[in-house]
């Protein structure tokens, strides 16, 4: 009983957590791509006036739209929310780890893009089928390659478990194999199609030809466009964990200690900080690519990831 | 009476009450609405019975064997047995059985005109009856009779509509395809009875019956022969012809367990039958397997047929269910025992999902087919308005095939994954990279299968209607919402209890040979788990946690979102300041067209533009668009196959040369010759 | 003794058979068949007199009566009525026909040493006469075109058949013999009245014509 509440505790904690940070992560991203282009950009807390303002507006809907439309925003947020649980943050264990490792991980987010793609057709507008038509697309070619490369380092670790696999790869201790260099490059390239940032998608559009996450979403408005730019932003921070968790594990806590709590904390914002200026400069370095270009960068991470297999494994 | 007695008198009970069914039905053809109500009550009765002998069977992991027909005369004797195997196909083929006859009592009565509710009512109970004589035979005899029987009662009920040039092209194809399979399997019973000088099942497919070249000979035989049947690339074509053409719950039967029939033929023979898999038989079941997927999810990606669309979906799902198959061939080949036993599991784990969801969407596309007149996904739009439940189901139905998690699809493609994964481990040298490409590919398949369902739902339910039959729809009636009902709930259920089906499972590979199933696959019967050498487990998933999260964040989202903001305002959809209807709506070709430019290697698509203008080019008064995918297997496979065979009949027809003094010279040449090659060395 | 008489006839037959491959005139083809039927009553008077069977008796005199007189008197009757009295050119000529039938002959002559040694000691040549008989029936019935002389052949091969059947054997069962006789006089008749009714119909009796009712 005490381990249940325990795990449902940490569960709550973790997710309020993330939840917490993601608007963070996006408004510092957006500054740094500011930055980078000399202008000001927005205020670090912008993120969080965006959405309380977006909450506190009044719900507007299509007539045309169903249950289906009010439920893909919750279903999305809801299933990232609950993917956040599976994924080893300052600890080395998931609170929920016991649910399932990468397959169930993957698969979650599949069901909040099922959900949020369905709910675009439900207004009968050609810009909700236009995205949801383009996301689903990208998001099958990404499919091989993101599996590929995680399962690269779920066998070098021994197991698809993302808590069990944190602990091994800390328990191994630093090492700099090259097929870890490949399949992170090969990852941080699904990683950007995946969050829908340059060079496969762009976040700030609203042009019918340049737009595909945003297509999706344009009809929202008021709290489900909060849920929806939350969650959005909950998915990068998720994927940017993911990616530390697998290739920079160094600094997890291994106990429940407030020092080892602290410093864990500090390594990961360290360590997703690095991500986000690489994500920064990978869309500031690049143009965005027409959608029939981005098979061929998705292929050239797939190559990475069976690359990164071969060399460790043959 | 033990429970096994009764058990034992069980199928042939089953197969007494459906003959019953069959003679009633016959003789009630004037009367359809007495004729619907005898003949499916009768085969839901016999179903029932069925099912629950196959349940014992499972249960008690002992089979059961007896006699169905014996004749004292002439000292004929045809037994029966119901091996664990058998008895996880008969609970899959009854299970799905039943709902599907409730839904037809609703659906004959709207689909199928009065004079032939006979036919289609006796047909259908002829085909559960041969599948299930199908499934439990134990002699070769009673499997061809039965596995024949099967085919000319599906060939007539696809035949149906025999008005329709459609129909009578789609069976004739059917039988020619079954029949060349039929003969395959034929010749392959043929050898191995010779070799063994036996009959019965457990003696010819004790594995020990043949070996080197006839064995290889046997396995591509057999592979035919089933493999038309399974619906697997490139035995595929009849497929998409035949399940769109018979009525909506005949496709429904069809699509989740015909298909099993080639399956388990698959399993018991190829796999299990013919002794220790080779590893390129293995490899060749998985390449087959994945080849199937892909394309099969392909070809649906562009279908706006709905039941083509399901058909093709079929294959890519029977696609699947041959790369666990040959995931666990490769693993006895290496002699992997649990292994091989995760993977089988895999496989006849999703047999079983795949035919519960499979059967709810084809039930879902006919409700649809019955209430706007059309099978078009283009001239469909806006029924979940309409038609609520239909839809509701016909979305846990899509979300099931997509894998996602919570639901059946994903608790079997989860296990396959393992097995894949695991196996890369296991196995040695450049042989084990198959595994890791393979499950690249199901990932991929996947991810194509969930594009492909968005699609199929949101063009067909949500939104505006498209035409006149799809605003006017009406729902279902109860009988037919009923069996749907049902079986969405065996998706959530088969979903959220994974580790009870396979818990169950783990009886029935441990009645196959060479498969050592461990215990700690199943974590109490919400949890699965796949383990390494190490002992903590490689991955274990339970997805009613999954579920408790999830529901964890909708009521954050609902309180986040209810608590601020008032009333909510409906206004139309913005459509760029023009009136919004239903020819602004996106299409389903519009859906899928990225992905058919970026697949053109596979699809090879032609396209055709035409302008029609009176006045002058500036100003036409049409423009024609046609879009055309090439028909791969068809054209370059089957096309230059059938040509063949006719060119090679057109001059066999010399022969025929209608003079009687040849016929006789035919005689007299073959008779000198049979006279100097019996009467010894001369 | 018997052994003597029994290769005499069976040579006696086999000859009668060449003859009806060399001839063209149907008047004689009858006759021929008629001379063999008589050959082949005397197989079986001098089988049921070495065994001392009575039914072989009643087996050899319906054989002369039926086959050796009966028959070709009705087939005769028949040309009379139709009015045709020779055969027209084979597809083969008959120095090339004389030969195929030779070889046929080895061929049932070879084939006969596979069989095992009968009581009589004859058994060796009478198959093999029998078997060369047989082929060379359905030799002429593949290279003639009249359809008389196609009935004739039927007629030749049934009698090699029944050479077997008397000659090696000890005969079949008397109503299976009798149940013969009868089915062959009726095919006879039945024959007969058919090449009435098709040359009355096409003026022709050559049964290579009928290849143009071929659609």
């Amino acid at each position: 009983m005490t381990d249940a509440l325990y795990t449902v505790g940490l569960a709550l904690l973790q997710s309020a957590g993330l939840l917490a940070a993601a608007p963070l992560l996006k408004t510092v991203i957006k500054k740094m791509k500011a930055r980078l282009q000399n202008r000001q950009g927005p205020p670090i807390l912008q993120g969080y006036r965006d959405l309380s303002k977006l909450l506190g507006k009044e719900s507007v809907r299509s007539e045309t739209a169903s249950w289906v439309y009010v439920a893909g925003p919750r279903v999305y947020f809801a299933a990232t929310v609950a993917a956040t649980t599976l994924v080893p943050v300052l600890m080395a264990a998931a609170p929920l780890e016991a649910a399932g490792g990468i397959l169930l991980l993957v698969g979650t987010l599949a069901l909040g893009r099922f959900a949020l793609a369905t709910a675009a057709l439900d207004t009968g507008s050609p810009f909700g089928g236009m995205g949801a038509s383009r996301d689903m697309t990208i998001a099958a070619l990404a499919e091989p390659a993101l599996m590929l490369g995680l399962f690269t380092s779920a066998l070098a670790a021994g197991s698809m478990n993302l808590g069990v696999l944190v602990r091994g790869l800390l328990q191994q201790g630093p090492s700099f194999h090259p097929s870890d260099f490949l399949a992170l490059a090969g990852l941080f390239i699904i990683l950007i199609a995946e969050t829908g940032r340059i060079p496969v998608d762009n976040p700030a559009t609203h042009l019918e030809l340049t737009m595909i996450h945003e297509a999706m979403v344009l009809e929202y408005a008021g709290p489900d466009l909060a849920l929806v730019e939350w969650a959005s932003a909950l998915k990068e921070l998720l994927y940017m964990t993911l990616l530390v968790d697998l290739f920079m594990p160094a600094g997890i806590a291994m106990r429940a200690a407030p020092g080892a709590i602290l410093v864990a904390l500090l390594a990961w914002a360290g360590k997703v900080f690095v991500l986000a200026v690489a994500v920064t400069v990978a869309e500031s370095t690049n143009a965005k690519l027409r959608l029939f270009r981005v098979p061929e960068l998705v292929s050239i991470s797939l190559g990475l990831a069976f690359l990164a297999l071969a060399i460790r494994f043959l | 009476m033990s429970i096994s007695d009764v058990a034992a008198a069980g199928l042939p009970a089953a197969l007494v009450i459906r003959l019953a069914t069959v003679t009633a039905t016959a003789a009630l053809t004037r009367r359809a609405g007495a004729c619907r109500g005898v003949a499916l009550g009768g085969s839901i009765l016999a179903s029932a019975v069925t099912t629950t002998v196959a349940v014992i069977v499972i249960v008690s992991g002992r089979a059961i064997d007896g006699v169905l027909v014996r004749h004292a005369a002439s000292g004929i004797v045809l037994s029966y047995a119901i091996t664990p195997l058998s008895a996880w196909f008969l609970m899959v083929l009854g299970l799905v059985a039943m709902p599907v006859a409730l839904y037809s009592v609703g659906y004959f009565a709207h689909a199928v005109t009065a004079p032939r509710t006979a036919l289609v009512g006796a047909g259908l109970n002829v085909l559960l009856g041969a599948l299930e004589v199908v499934f439990a035979a134990d002699e070769v005899i009673v499997f061809l009779f039965a596995w024949e029987l099967m085919t000319l009662s599906t060939a007539a009920l696809v035949a149906v509509e025999h008005e329709s040039s459609a129909s009578r092209r789609a069976a004739y194809l059917y039988l020619v395809m079954s029949h060349v399979g039929t003969g395959c399997l034929v010749a392959g019973f043929l050898i191995l009875a010779a070799a063994s000088g036996s009959q019965s099942f457990p003696a010819l497919l004790s594995g020990h019956v043949v070996f080197g070249p006839t064995r290889e000979l046997l396995f591509v035989l057999f592979f035919l022969g089933f493999g038309v049947k399974a619906g697997v690339i490139p035995l595929h074509v009849w497929l998409p012809e035949a399940h769109p053409a018979a009525p909506s719950s005949v496709s429904a039967l069809m699509s989740a367990v015909l298909i099993t029939a080639g399956i388990y033929g698959l399993v018991r023979v190829c796999a299990f039958g013919l002794g220790v898999p080779e590893v390129r038989w293995g490899l060749a079941f998985m390449f087959i397997g994945t080849l199937s997927a892909i394309l099969g999810v392909l070809y649906a990606l562009t279908q706006t047929d709905i039941k083509r669309l399901l058909a093709y979906s079929t294959i890519e799902n029977a696609g699947i269910i041959v790369l666990g198959l040959g995931a666990g061939m490769l693993a006895l080949a290496y002699g992997h025992g649990a292994l091989a036993a995760l993977a089988v599991a895999a496989s006849l784990m999703h047999v079983l999902n795949h035919a519960v969801f499979k059967g709810l969407l084809f039930l879902g596309a006919g409700s649809v087919v019955m209430a706007t007149g059309t099978r078009e996904i283009e001239r469909l739009g806006g029924l979940l308005r309409r038609m609520p439940w239909t839809g509701l189901f016909f979305l846990v139905g899509a979300m099931a095939i997509s894998g996602l998690p919570l639901l059946n699809g994903f608790a079997s493609e989860w296990v396959t994954f393992q097995a894949l994964l695991l196996g890369f481990a296991s196995t040695p040298g450049l042989v084990r990279l198959n595994f890791p490409l393979g499950g690249a590919m199901l990932a991929l398949t996947t991810a194509l299968a969930a594009a492909c369902f968005v699609r199929a739902f949101g063009i067909s339910f949500l939104a505006l209607p498209r035409s006149h039959g799809a605003a006017e729809a009406h729902e279902s009636p109860a009988v037919m919402l009923v069996p749907q009902a049902f079986l969405a709930a065996s998706c959530v259920a088969l979903g959220l209890f994974p580790g009870a089906v396979l818990r169950t499972l783990r009886e029935v590979t441990r009645s196959l040979p060479g498969l050592q199933p461990r215990p700690e696959m199943v974590r109490g019967a919400m949890g699965m788990t796949s383990w390494a050498t190490r002992p903590e487990s490689f991955d274990h998933v339970v997805p009613a946690l999954l579920g408790a999260a999830m529901l964890g964040g909708l009521t954050f989202a609902a309180w986040a979102t209810v608590r601020t903001g008032a009333a909510v305002r409906r206004v139309p959809t913005w459509g760029c300041g023009g009136e919004q209807d239903a020819r602004t709506e996106y299409t389903a070709t519009a859906f899928s067209k990225p992905l058919l430019m970026i697949f053109r290697a596979v699809y090879r698509p032609t396209r055709d533009v035409e302008t029609l203008a009176e006045v002058s080019p500036y100003f036409p008064q049409e423009v024609r668009y046609r879009s055309a995918i090439e028909p791969t297997f068809e054209r370059y496979v089957y096309g230059p196959l059938g040509r063949g065979v006719l060119w090679a009949a057109g001059r066999m027809k010399v022969l025929q040369a209608g003079s009687l003094h040849a016929y006789l010279a035919y005689v007299l040449v073959l008779g000198v010759l049979i006279l100097i090659w019996l009467g010894g060395p001369m | 003794m018997t052994a003597n008489v029994l290769i005499l006839c069976a040579a006696g037959m086999l000859v009668t058979a060449y003859l009806m491959v060399g001839q063209k005139a149907l008047f004689t083809t009858i006759r021929l068949y008629g001379l063999q039927s008589s050959l082949l009553g005397i197989v079986a008077a001098t089988n049921a007199l070495s065994d001392g069977r009575n039914d072989l008796w009643v087996t050899a005199a319906l054989t002369v009566a039926l086959k050796g007189l009966l028959i070709p008197w009705f087939l005769m009757k028949v040309i009379d009525r139709i009015g045709i009295h020779r055969e027209i050119e084979p597809f083969l000529n008959v120095p090339a026909s004389l030969l195929i039938c030779l070889g046929l002959t080895v061929v049932g002559y070879r084939v006969s040493t596979g069989f095992p040694e009968g009581t009589r000691g004859a058994s060796h040549h009478l198959i093999g006469v029998a078997l060369s008989m047989l082929l060379i029936g359905l030799f002429l019935m593949v290279t003639r075109k009249k359809a008389i002389t196609q009935i004739l052949a039927l007629l030749t091969v049934e009698n090699a058949v029944f050479l077997v059947a008397v000659g090696v054997t000890s005969g079949m069962p008397f109503i299976v013999e009798l149940g013969i006789s009868f089915d062959v006089i009726l095919a006879v008749l039945v024959l007969g009245v058919l090449v009435q009714r098709i040359v009355g119909r096409f003026e022709s009796m050559d049964v290579s014509r009928l290849s143009k009712l071929k659609g």
